[in-house]
């Protein structure tokens, strides 16, 4: 009797987790698949991207802003490479520490929009391959707020 | 014996938690990598220091020619900014590589012959800023650090190629005082720390 009820209960079991299988495999067609990357317009992300990568600041002094660029890179560790007055352009890289194998490689470019305004873009990249992360540009631009606030004071 | 399974199996635990420690410490998220720590100030403190002279002009010259007398050839240099690019390259052997080498290779019965580091280029990049509205101060940024490039070894039958290369930031105190002493003499001017 006890082996049967026992064998019963496998069963049922059974068409539990048979039926828990067919249900998540429904559930995974509800999805509707994901359009291929390239097929939509690749505008939508661009912008997307750009605007995660930009941010505009009431600054006056550009040559102050790209200081200050500077200056917030060198507090994040990164070596600065090179840079371009006229252009407003920074690249610095950095050592993905602890591990000395992985390169974080930053450009920034700083133009003056309005005449009490500009606009900053940054674009990084890790080992060749683009950061679409919006935290990573957060903070870069939370530690950039903090160094354009410090060289204003 | 009920307590062997047990033993390997704690044992395999403690393994599994040891494999994912290391995965943590060898790989940082960018994300973090943006972000300021408690090392920052420290690093900050060790490369910077602040002169009391409006001549950034002057002081950025000094750097260059200070940078000269170590040895450093200038790369690049932005005036607009306050940017200074140099390198110098040298050789990167120690005794205690090849002492260590000979031990590995008699260990390992002269099967594993390692590779020694050879050259090596040490980098500079510096940075000047004015640090108040009136730019009577002015605030000086260094940052040293170096790639090593490493000669042919052997492990078993597998040839180690020469050339492979390591880089690392350089954070030794010394050699910033040693900078910044040379560069306060430089422009007759008392090197400030922050």
């Amino acid at each position: 009797m006890i082996q049967q009820r026992k064998g019963s209960m496998t069963a049922k079991q059974c068409v539990w987790g048979g039926l828990l299988i067919v249900g998540s495999l429904l559930l995974y067609g509800c999805s509707t698949p994901q359009p291929p990357q390239d097929l939509l317009a690749p505008s939508d992300a661009q912008l997307k991207l750009r605007s995660i990568q930009t941010r505009t600041f009431d600054v006056k002094d550009r040559n102050a802003a790209l200081r200050g660029v500077i200056a917030s890179l060198q507090d994040l560790g990164f070596i600065i490479e090179r840079a371009n007055e006229p252009l407003g352009l920074v690249t610095a890289a950095r050592f993905a520490e602890p591990n000395y194998y992985d390169v974080i490689s930053v450009t920034v470019t700083v133009r003056q929009d309005t005449k009490d305004r500009l606009t900053i873009r940054a674009n990084a990249i890790y080992n060749n391959k683009p950061i679409d992360d919006p935290k990573v540009y957060q903070n870069f631009f939370a530690s950039l707020e903090r160094s354009l606030f410090l060289t204003k004071e | 014996m009920p307590t062997t399974p047990r033993n390997s199996k704690r044992t395999g635990a403690c393994l599994i938690s040891l494999v994912l420690l290391t995965g943590c410490v060898t790989h940082t998220e960018p994300a973090e990598l943006f972000q300021l720590t408690t090392e920052t100030s420290k690093h900050r403190a060790m490369q910077t220091r602040f002169f009391e002279t409006p001549n950034e002009k002057e002081l950025l010259s000094a750097s260059a020619a200070v940078l000269q007398d170590l040895g450093f050839q200038v790369e690049e240099s932005v005036r607009e900014v306050g940017f200074l690019r140099a390198t110098k390259e040298r050789s990167a052997r120690e005794y205690g590589q090849y002492i260590q080498r000979v031990l590995f290779l008699v260990l390992s019965l002269g099967k594993l012959l390692s590779p020694v580091d050879l050259h090596q280029k040490i980098a500079a990049g510096l940075i000047t800023r004015p640090l108040n509205q009136a730019a009577t101060r002015q605030e000086i940024r260094i940052v040293f650090y170096r790639i090593v490039w490493k000669g042919d070894g052997q492990t078993d039958r597998q040839y180690i190629p020469p050339g492979q290369q390591h880089m690392e930031m350089i954070r030794d105190p010394e050699i910033y005082q040693q900078f910044f002493a040379k560069l306060s003499k430089a422009v007759f001017l008392e090197a400030h720390t922050i």
